[in-house]
């Protein structure tokens, strides 16, 4: 095996490697977590400075094959003395390659904030995660075994500097069984943890292969490549869309699935089988969905507080070893959570991992949708990621919207952390979007405009297009005709008006003043309306309604005369000031005949409309 | 941290429903009274301000109503 070669190979480095002697770490701790898929390296390592210079970074290296499983790995130091604890800050790792060191190492500096003084000490606490860490051995099982894995790491802290004190204690996920484990001095099990050291002074890159065969039954959800698409909309919503594709990355199913004793005996029958996913989304979340290719997924539970808003999954069948599922998870956010505002620029501050939890990603691709119109597009990611730029056509756009693309191999939960989008958007633009409808549908309306006025015979001269043509001008005569004749009635209804107000205030001079201005009026209308009355003569078309046409002219003329005459009498009445009762009774008959003759003349007005 | 402000939509949330009703209602009965003028009017009376006016306020409404109600149904565009 591989491994083997390389560990031979280290342990005859070992033997020529140079020996940094400025660093000595004087107490390591080691704390190994495998009590899920992902297997935890916290070292709390007190490094001392016993040479002359100031040091600045201490160097962390770590096997290649384990390096490559690497996913995260963090350096933090506590302020504060004694058992007080200070504030901690994050120190900045890099990867580095130094010369003169022993191969298939792969090396990580930790910058110090201010150099380490002769003399003196420091704390720092390492994490380290590893994926796919743990090899599932035997790789093939049958539905009613557990899972078993095999783990391998050394017992001894793999540093170039002296270590004088160090522990190493491994944990295993409560209540299951140890299968084995190597042997070494100095080696006791404790209920889950095995516990091996406290070993002293030794040389640097001393190295003791150990290997834990355990049973670990804990989900090894992995998902081989995730698509999250982060869909910001100006008018209110941040809508996330994440694509995964699942596979159970333990021990494989050998044999047949029998769904029978799947269900009588979960337990026993489908222990390494996993049901349930669990992702945590921001609170305020709605519209949540879950489905696949096939439709939507009903096995799903959501609940939420102020905090957060807990969606609880249940793919479409229990995923045992080697089996694969894809689905797709959505839902919204409200815009205001998430986009800033500061220094004329915007910022989305949003989570990059997925929601799920210890959940190992393979591939994760994050792609930020911007609006359309949005410029100087930059992501800021608290750790290295491959960035892009794509476009991506979406509702009502005419440019495109632009996409920052963001790519990570070997994703796990401590990367999910806030990053930034920075970008520049003019408030203005979100006018576009209703400009476009607003043409759109003014186009309509122009296109109609222009049907009604294009003229689309084909032949000008033919018969029948000729008698259009002289019914629609008769047509707009009589219209004509119409509108003369209500502006006389209008004009008799204000005399009326008048006669009214005489009655009230007694202003004979108004009285006399409107009956002046009526007079006027009607005789100008009585001129425009002769050339029309000539032009329907003159029309042969014209010959049904022209008789209708001149009784209403006619008609009308005879209810002006009648109403000069009431209000001659009225006013001459009031001039010599004679009783209400009176003027009534003299014009009682004119008044009758008035309101005769305008009845008669409403009615042929609508005769005529309805031709 | 600087003074960062949170963006939220110029227009409330809460509102995009009615919004989205009103103008609408608006818009159709405008669309109405232009197509009634034009069914009626005769070819020499037509003034061509005048439709294109109606035209013009009944493209607006609808535009805006139409984004509202693709707002308020949650297709945010």
């Amino acid at each position: 095996m591989g491994i083997r070669f390389d560990l031979f190979f280290l342990s005859i480095a070992v033997l020529c490697a140079p020996c940094l002697s400025d660093l000595v770490l004087s107490k390591v701790d080691r704390r190994i977590d495998l009590t899920s898929q992902i297997a935890r390296f916290t070292s709390t390592l007190k490094v001392e400075n016993i040479g002359s210079d100031p040091v600045s970074e201490v160097l962390l290296p770590f096997p290649d094959h384990q390096a490559k499983n690497l996913a995260y790995l963090a350096a933090t130091t506590n302020e504060g003395k004694g058992k007080t604890k200070g504030f901690t800050t994050t120190l900045p790792v890099e990867v580095v390659h130094p010369k003169g060191m022993p191969p298939a190492l792969t090396w990580y500096s930790v910058s110090l904030p201010k150099g380490l003084g002769q003399g003196e000490s420091l704390t720092l606490d390492v994490l380290a995660v590893f994926t796919h860490a743990l090899r599932p051995f035997p790789e093939k099982i049958p539905q009613d075994q557990p899972q078993r894995v095999a783990f391998q790491d050394s017992a001894y802290y793999l540093s170039p500097y002296v270590v004088k004190v160090q522990l190493l204690s491994v944990k295993l996920p409560p209540g299951t069984k140890l299968e084995s484990h190597t042997k070494l001095e100095k080696t006791e099990v404790s209920g889950s943890e095995i516990k091996y050291g406290p070993y002293e002074n030794l040389p640097s890159f001393s190295y003791s292969p150990i290997v834990v065969h355990f049973e670990n039954n804990q989900p090894f959800a992995v998902a081989q490549e995730l698509v999250r698409e982060i869909e910001i909309s100006h008018w209110g919503n941040v809508q996330v869309t994440e694509h995964y594709n699942l596979i159970h990355g333990g021990s494989q199913l050998m044999g047949e699935f029998s769904r029978l004793e799947y269900q009588a005996r979960p337990q026993i029958r489908g222990a390494s089988a996993f049901r349930h996913l669990v992702a945590k989304l921001p609170p305020r979340a709605h519209s949540v969905y879950y489905r696949d290719e096939i439709g939507n997924i009903s096995t799903s539970h959501l609940w939420g507080d102020s905090r957060k808003t807990q969606l609880e999954i249940e793919p479409r069948y229990p995923m045992f070893g080697g089996w694969k599922t894809a689905f797709t998870i959505g839902y919204g956010l409200p815009l205001k959570d998430f986009l800033f505002q500061s220094e004329g620029k915007r910022i989305l501050n949003i989570s990059f991992g997925s929601p799920i939890k210890d959940l190992v990603i393979d591939c994760l691709i994050v792609k930020v949708v911007l609006p359309e119109g949005s410029k100087d597009v930059s992501g800021s990611v608290p750790f290295p990621v491959k960035q892009w730029h794509e476009t991506k056509f979406s509702h009502l756009d005419m440019v495109g919207r632009p996409v920052v693309v963001l790519e990570k191999m070997n994703v796990v939960q401590e990367h999910n952390q806030q990053f930034q989008v920075y970008y520049k958007f003019n408030n203005l633009s979100l006018l576009r979007e209703p400009l476009m409808l607003i043409s759109g549908f003014f186009f309509l309306f122009i296109a109609c405009i222009v049907y009604m006025h294009a003229d689309l015979t084909i032949s000008k001269s033919s018969a029948s297009y000729m008698a259009k043509l002289q019914w629609d001008e008769v047509q707009t005569a009589i219209q004509q005709v119409q509108r003369i004749i209500n502006r006389c009635l209008t004009i008799h209804d204000k005399l009326e008006a008048t006669l009214r107000d005489l009655s009230r205030t007694g202003d004979m001079q108004a009285c006399k003043a409107a009956r002046k201005a009526a007079d006027g009026l009607l005789k100008e209308l009585s001129k425009e309306l002769k050339p029309l009355l000539a032009f329907l003569h003159s029309c042969p078309q014209a010959a049904q309604i022209l008789p209708k046409v001149e009784e209403l002219v006619a008609k009308e003329r005879e209810l002006q005369e009648k109403l000069m005459v009431k209000h001659s009498t009225v006013v001459d009445s009031y001039e010599k000031k004679s009783g209400g009762r009176e003027i009534e009774n003299r014009i009682a008959s004119i008044q009758q005949k008035l309101t005769a003759l305008r009845q008669e003349v409403e009615d042929l007005l609508e005769v005529i409309d309805e031709i | 941290a600087k003074s960062a402000k949170s963006i939220s939509s110029p227009v409330p949330d809460a509102w995009y429903p009615t919004l989205a009703v009103f103008m609408l209602t608006i818009g159709l009965v405008v669309t109405a009274s232009f197509f009634i003028y034009e069914a009626t009017s005769l070819r020499k009376n037509r003034c061509l301000a005048k439709e294109l006016t109606t035209g013009a306020v009944a493209s607006v409404f609808l535009g805006f109503g139409s984004l509202f109600l693709l707002l308020a149904s949650g297709v945010y565009v």
